[in-house]
């Protein structure tokens, strides 16, 4: 009897485990409508995306990558803020927006470098290595901005550049939005139909079995931090060009949303894998979960003390009644 | 007399495999009691579940007289039972004392004394073993039989009862197997019952007063090694035509594939020559530690030879990373199958094309129809058993994971292969599934190195055979010149003398 | 017999040199945290001075006390950052409990509420972790991360994010006041210290806690509980969040947002702290001795009149140096 009813029980405890996201968005998004005013207007689901969305999309997009080859970057906000210092800094010294968005890139591709470097040759731990790097990067944004004073470029003078980064858009679509659709179409690419994809999956399942397979993996790994520090660097310059200044630290804000949204994502597949699709669907309900309470009046504080509680259920669903189930 | 342990009626399913049936254990105290059979005839699920490790699907467990429920490591340990694992479970951070004394140390008021504690370490040490130790050493920093006898002692030190042995003396060299046989038939003087799990046939013969041969998940006997002989227990343990368990294959040898010379690598093994032919397989064979391991892990690019010459095709070749390894045609299917064979968490077609996405991608990409084809050819063509590519392979069969390993070699066309222990922990059915695979890649031309601690499936599958010792090659024999138990003794070094007379 | 000492011989010298290069890294350490005093004592004027000394001690007897915490826990789940234990929550920890206390002393609860109110809250943190890492099995650095996130989403929602200002008698004592010449929040360090150095490093829960930290699997084969001691040293870790708490508010006569911060410089001192001992874990002696080093550091540089600015860089370069040669000694 009991081995007839155990098989069953695991089905239903397993399906549970797998939709636990998108149960959990589906109900966070039936209650909002419900309670929330003004929920479901276009105008608050524009503002839902490019306010909320677009910056913690492309990081997460860069740390599901980073995670989906079995590592962690603590340093994304390191990435975020040098390369928005670099593009504003030259942006103030007069140099013309594409010199300045590159600026900012390579500075996004020295940090992914520096993480690669410390990973591969080094043979520090990722979390550790990228911890360094963090550390390491406060310092340098201190050191160049007299101790964390913000820059401002709100003046007449600098107003070109951004204007064109402001003009530019695509049948009305605004840039951002089109360089996260770009970004996303990307990574998803890469990660779901490219060889570099199976080998991050492999990296990430069992990095072992793929230096057993002749696949190379300290190659690999630093394309990994790379790119995930240069979409990084991306969400700095869009980030710097929408409020046209520069804040030190503005990035670390963004590192436990992204860990959060791509872990949350990983609920969604049986294996626990990494996935743009499901990082996406973590980000979206972290999005609508902050929108929706700041609608029905809940502040900042309580906000943040509910997507922790949100977050901590997803996970435990989905960990917790998987390896139950096991 | 009551038994210090009765398993009874003992079965153990994991999913759809059964690796026990009703498989029964009675030990006496006061005995040495020998636990054999081949590999995955359950010895180790029988001791786990013994031990608390796994949960019994049903069936009885007695240890001195008191019937056991659910066992955890806590409760049988309780009970005055301890185990030697194989692998040897000590926390590599702590002292030897320590190590001894965990769970069981000596106190001083409110402090742990570790003056008393090093003096009683130093003591059962030197009591038992003879051995002088200074009990602060880090376990991290002791060799293999210095672990196995801190965990001996540990038991010791708790009072064992009963005391079991897992495969004790792997890797330890004579003199040290010697000295553990002193320790063991004084503890069975002592009236404790120990029980031997081993593969060394002699050493069963020369320490075990009976024996219990497992096949297949269930007891077949129990003997007395002094009545009936080895050649009677090893029947016993395989109790199979041998011609019906190895297909046989009409050897197509071709030109050498593989050349080596004089290689060494310091502290491994010294100036290894051979040469491998296409289409033939190639045994090597020899004890934990005799340098077999090493030298297939210099031939796939793990580590770099201190000196000599690795040829293929008549090519000098210098790997120092496999990714040189798997480039040049050489494919390895390692040992411990899950850590290093196959990413369970993937696929079975992201496995099987995992080497090979070179040859079915353009521009980077992945195309999915080739890889598909391909994929599905070769599941095919191996008799994988899976619903489809897309299963993950931790849901396969352990035999079916081993053959996903070959499909990946396969598919990016590899010449040679490494073959280490690729019948370990698979089940009968399974072995025989590879032995035909190793021998259709044979007869496809490939070059395959076979290494193996299963002497039978040596000699039976075969060509030829290397026995390594103590890094050295010291004998080579065609198919058909040696036996099993004749191999042993050449592997063990114990018929080193008379070889070389021969 | 021969054949014996050639595959033998290359084995112990091995080992041999492996003692040597970790005997030199531990000694390179010490060495180095005293090279570096005495450069700031023959350098930095008033550095040597009994009140700049003591500023040091009080200065790093908060970031100490929390490194404790996390000292325990890397003793019970591993030094693997990333498979093993962490609690990111420790810092947000004690910035809630700080929220507690302050809040309720505000609101004329009193010590005799309000302080256990503290410790009990950080012990409640703790718990959830433990529910999360040992009994729903989420990675310890994602669930612990969720803590966090709550437990200063609370802190926020407490204060309001405004600094709550108390002041009463004892924390007139714990911040200024002074016996036998040394001031309370020192002695708090120094009793504290004592005490886990005694339950970690001479009793048998410590001895356990590190049996199932360094080897899971061993520990339980030896029969122990291991849930049950994670649990405990998650738990135990915000006990301490909840002492420092009280700590951090009478140094300040208030509860002020940003207490979170700390979490790097805690992280920094429990691993700095395991290259001061001989098996390459974390030891209550050793995070003391880094997190006073992190201290002297700090206050080095200013002295030096050297910016601030790099005080972060060169934790982080500390961090890296420590990782990379530990590595490098364990390998080799």
């Amino acid at each position: 009897m009991t081995t007839l009813a155990k098989p069953r029980l695991r089905f239903s405890l397993d399906t549970v485990s797998n939709y636990a996201v998108i149960i959990a968005f589906a109900v966070v998004v039936v209650i909002f409508s419900l309670t929330a005013d003004g929920f479901l207007t276009g105008s608050n689901l524009m503002n839902l995306i490019s306010n909320k969305v677009v910056l913690l999309a492309i990081i997460a997009l860069g740390m599901t990558i980073v995670i989906g080859a079995g590592g962690i970057d603590l340093s994304v906000g390191v990435s975020i803020d040098l390369s928005s210092m670099i593009f504003i800094m030259m942006i103030a010294a007069g140099y013309a927006g594409f010199f300045a968005i590159m600026g900012g890139l390579a500075a996004a591709f020295c940090v992914g470098l520096a993480n690669a470097i410390l990973i591969n040759k080094l043979k520090i731990n990722p979390f550790l290595a990228t911890l360094g790097v963090l550390f390491i990067g406060q310092s340098i944004q201190r050191l160049s901005t007299q101790g964390g004073v913000p820059i401002y470029l709100t003046r007449a003078e600098y107003a070109a550049p951004f204007d064109a980064i402001a003009r530019t858009n695509l049948a009305g679509v605004p840039a951002p939005i089109i360089v996260m659709i770009l970004c996303i179409i990307a990574v998803y690419l890469a990660l779901h139909r490219s060889v570099f994809g199976r080998y991050v999956a492999a990296l990430g399942a069992q990095a072992e079995v793929a230096r057993y397979s002749g696949i190379r993996v300290a190659f690999n790994l630093s394309v990994v931090f790379i790119a995930c520090a240069v979409l990084s660097g991306i969400t700095g310059i869009l980030l710097s060009s929408t409020v046209r200044s520069y804040v030190p630290f503005a990035g670390d804000a963004f590192l436990l949303d992204a860990i959060g949204a791509t872990f949350i994502g990983t609920a969604i597949s049986a294996e626990r894998r990494p996935s743009v699709i499901g990082t996406l669907l973590g980000v979206l309900l972290l999005a609508v979960m902050r929108n929706g309470l700041l609608l029905i009046g809940w502040n900042f504080f309580w906000q943040q003390v509910g997507i922790g509680v949100l977050v901590f259920l997803v996970l435990g669903l989905s960990f917790g009644l998987k390896k139950r189930s096991e | 007399m009551t038994a210090a342990i009765e398993m009874r009626g003992i079965t153990k399913t994991f999913g759809p495999v059964k690796a026990l049936t009703d498989a029964t254990l009675v030990v006496q105290p006061g005995t040495i009691h020998g636990l054999i059979g081949a590999n995955g005839a359950g010895k180790s699920t029988i001791i786990k579940i013994l031990a608390g490790i796994y949960a019994r699907t049903s069936g009885t467990v007695t240890v001195m007289g008191k019937e056991m429920g659910v066992i955890t490591p806590a409760t049988i340990e309780a009970e005055g039972v301890h185990f030697i694992h194989q692998d040897r479970l000590l926390v590599p951070t702590a002292t030897v004392a320590e190590a001894i004394f965990l769970r069981n140390e000596p106190r001083f008021g409110p402090f742990i004394s570790y003056r008393q504690m090093n003096r009683q370490a130093s003591e059962l040490l030197r009591q038992y073993f003879d051995m002088e130790l200074d009990p602060r050493t880090l376990i991290s920093d002791l060799s293999t039989a210095q672990q196995k006898i801190v965990q001996i002692t540990r038991a010791l030190a708790n009072k064992a009862k009963v005391l079991v042995l897992d495969e004790p003396t792997a890797a330890l060299v004579k003199k040290e197997v010697d000295n553990l046989f002193v320790v063991l038939r004084r503890l069975k003087a002592e009236g404790r019952a120990i029980v031997f799990i081993s593969h060394y046939m002699a050493e069963i013969e020369e320490i075990c007063d009976v024996v219990t041969v497992l096949r297949n998940g269930s007891d077949v006997g129990v003997v007395t090694p002094a009545d009936v002989g080895i050649a009677k227990i090893v029947e016993m343990m395989t109790n199979r035509d041998a011609s019906e368990m190895y297909p046989r294959r009409e050897p197509v040898i071709g030109k050498p594939a593989l050349s080596v010379r004089n290689l060494t690598v310091a502290g491994a093994f010294q100036d290894v020559s051979f040469d491998l032919y296409e289409g033939e397989i190639l045994g090597i064979t020899g004890l934990l530690g005799s340098g077999d391991k090493d030298l297939l892990k210099a031939l796939f690019g793990q580590v770099t030879p201190d000196s000599g010459e690795i040829m293929l095709n008549g090519k000098t070749v210098h790997f120092r990373t496999p990714v040189q390894a798997v480039r040049n045609g050489v494919a390895k299917i390692p040992e411990d199958r899950r850590a290093h064979g196959v990413a369970t968490g993937l696929s079975v077609g992201e496995n099987i094309s995992l080497a090979s996405l070179d040859q079915m991608s353009s521009r980077g990409f992945v195309q999915r129809d080739a890889e598909a084809r391909n994929v599905d050819a070769l599941i095919a063509e191996l008799g994988i058993k899976t619903p489809g590519r897309h299963t993950l392979v931790k849901n396969l069969s352990g035999g079916n994971q081993q053959k996903v390993v070959v499909a990946k070699w396969l598919s990016c066309n590899s010449q040679v292969y490494l073959l280490d222990e690729p019948t370990v922990a698979v089940d009968v059915g399974a072995k025989v599934e590879i032995y035909n695979l190793m021998n259709r890649l044979a007869l496809e031309g490939k070059a395959l190195i076979f290494l193996s601690s299963d002497l039978e499936e040596i000699t039976e599958m075969c060509d030829r055979t290397l026995v390594i010792y103590r890094g050295e090659i010291i004998a080579e024999y065609q198919r058909g010149e040696i036996d099993a138990n004749r191999l042993l003794a050449v592997a063990s070094g114990a018929a080193l003398n008379q070889k070389e007379t021969a | 017999m021969s054949a014996l000492s050639n595959v033998k011989g290359p084995k112990s010298t091995r080992a041999g040199s492996k003692t040597l290069a970790k005997l030199a890294i531990r000694l390179g350490a010490f060495v180095a945290f005293a090279g570096i005093l005495v450069y700031f004592a023959m350098t930095a004027r008033g550095f040597t001075s009994p009140y700049n000394l003591m500023t040091v001690v009080e200065q790093s007897a908060i970031l100490g006390l929390l490194a404790f915490g996390m000292t325990i826990v890397f003793a019970g789940t591993g030094t693997d950052v990333q498979r093993g234990g962490i609690d990111l929550s420790l810092a947000a920890n004690a910035g809630l409990c700080a929220a507690v206390y302050a809040v309720m002393m505000r609101e004329g609860y009193g010590n005799g509420l309000a302080i256990p109110a503290a410790l009990i809250t950080g012990m409640v943190v703790g718990l959830l972790n433990g529910i999360a890492v040992v009994s729903l099995r989420i990675i310890p650095l994602l669930g612990t991360l969720a803590v966090m996130n709550i437990a200063a989403g609370l802190e926020l929602t407490l204060t309001e994010n405004t600094v709550v200002s108390v002041s009463t008698p004892l924390m007139q004592v714990i911040a200024f006041g002074k016996f036998m010449g040394i001031s309370t929040l020192a002695w708090c360090l120094i009793v504290v210290s004592m005490l886990l150095v005694w339950v970690m490093h001479f009793h048998r829960i410590g001895m356990r806690v590190y049996a199932v930290g360094g080897h899971h699997e061993a520990a339980r084969a030896a029969g122990i509980d291991t849930g049950r001691y994670i649990y405990g040293a998650y738990i135990f870790a915000g006990f301490l969040a909840g002492v420092t708490s009280i700590l951090i508010v009478s140094r300040l006569s208030s509860s002020t947002p940003g207490t979170g911060l700390m979490l790097l410089p805690i992280l920094a001192a429990a691993l700095l702290g395991t290259v001061f001992s001989r098996r390459f874990i974390p030891t209550i002696g050793g995070t003391l001795l880094a997190a006073l080093f992190i201290g002297f550091l700090a206050n080095g540089f200013q002295l030096l009149g050297i910016s601030s600015y790099w005080v972060a860089g060169v934790q982080g370069a500390l961090i890296l140096l420590v990782v990379a040669v530990t590595s490098f000694a364990k390998n080799n």
